[in-house]
């Protein structure tokens, strides 16, 4: 089980999986697709597949993608369809917050939960209590 | 069913990344565990339950187990935690 992680910032995505890493230890694969091939902010389809396919070939059985906003979507739409059928059937897409999401995944997967149970893991991240009210 | 009763001592309180250090090693045991800090709980095994109780620095905690592991898990939690509290009464 993998993490690919997409942002339209490369120093974001870098950030965030030292992030990951630290928090979850480095037994999950996280690759990252993060700005345009020219170093701007944007996101690229190519890179976002390539990101896949490491994850893939780190040993990830299955690969779980957070993005962040916008054209990210796109081009991981665009990405899929880059890959080969066998890579693709072993991506899923996940709807949470990037930051939040990501860390909530890779701590999930590193105790060697299934992929449903990592999605909803990542998912739960939507209703989080960051602040404890009243 | 076995309880352990700490004070969280730690300036930050259980941060994220003590919080994803006890998950895992929670998760590495049979036992049904959780975790009660003001009337709330828990499921020790999920990160984002744990998070949510937002333990912060002085609150005091207690760690449940049951089941055919529990003493072992606890133990083992406890140990985990060590840094960042100290034994309640």
């Amino acid at each position: 089980m993998g993490l690919v992680l997409v942002s339209h910032s490369a120093t974001l995505v870098d950030g965030l999986r030292e992030m990951v890493d630290q928090v979850a230890g480095d037994g999950v694969p996280v690759a990252t697709a993060g700005g345009t091939d020219d170093g701007r902010l944007g996101t690229s389809a190519p890179r976002i597949a390539e990101a896949i396919r490491t994850a893939l070939r780190a040993g990830a059985s299955d690969v779980l993608v957070l993005l962040d906003l916008g054209s990210a979507a796109l081009s991981l739409e665009l990405a899929c369809e880059e890959l080969d059928d066998a890579d693709r059937a072993r991506v899923r897409i996940s709807e949470a917050p990037l930051v939040e999401g990501a860390v909530l995944a890779a701590v999930q997967a590193s105790v060697g939960a299934s992929i449903d149970e990592v999605v909803a893991a990542a998912e739960g991240a939507v209703t989080m209590t960051k602040v404890p009210r009243g | 069913m076995a309880e352990l009763h700490l004070v969280v001592v730690d300036p930050s309180g259980l941060h994220a990344r003590p919080a994803a250090r006890f998950v895992q090693a929670a998760s590495r045991f049979s036992s049904r565990i959780v975790i009660r800090e003001n009337g709330r709980e828990a499921d020790a095994k999920s990160l984002i339950a744990l998070l949510g109780l937002t333990i912060r620095p002085s609150s005091e905690i207690t760690l449940a187990a049951d089941g055919p592991d529990a003493d072992e898990a606890l133990r083992a939690l406890a140990t985990e935690l060590a840094p960042y509290v100290s034994h309640a009464g």
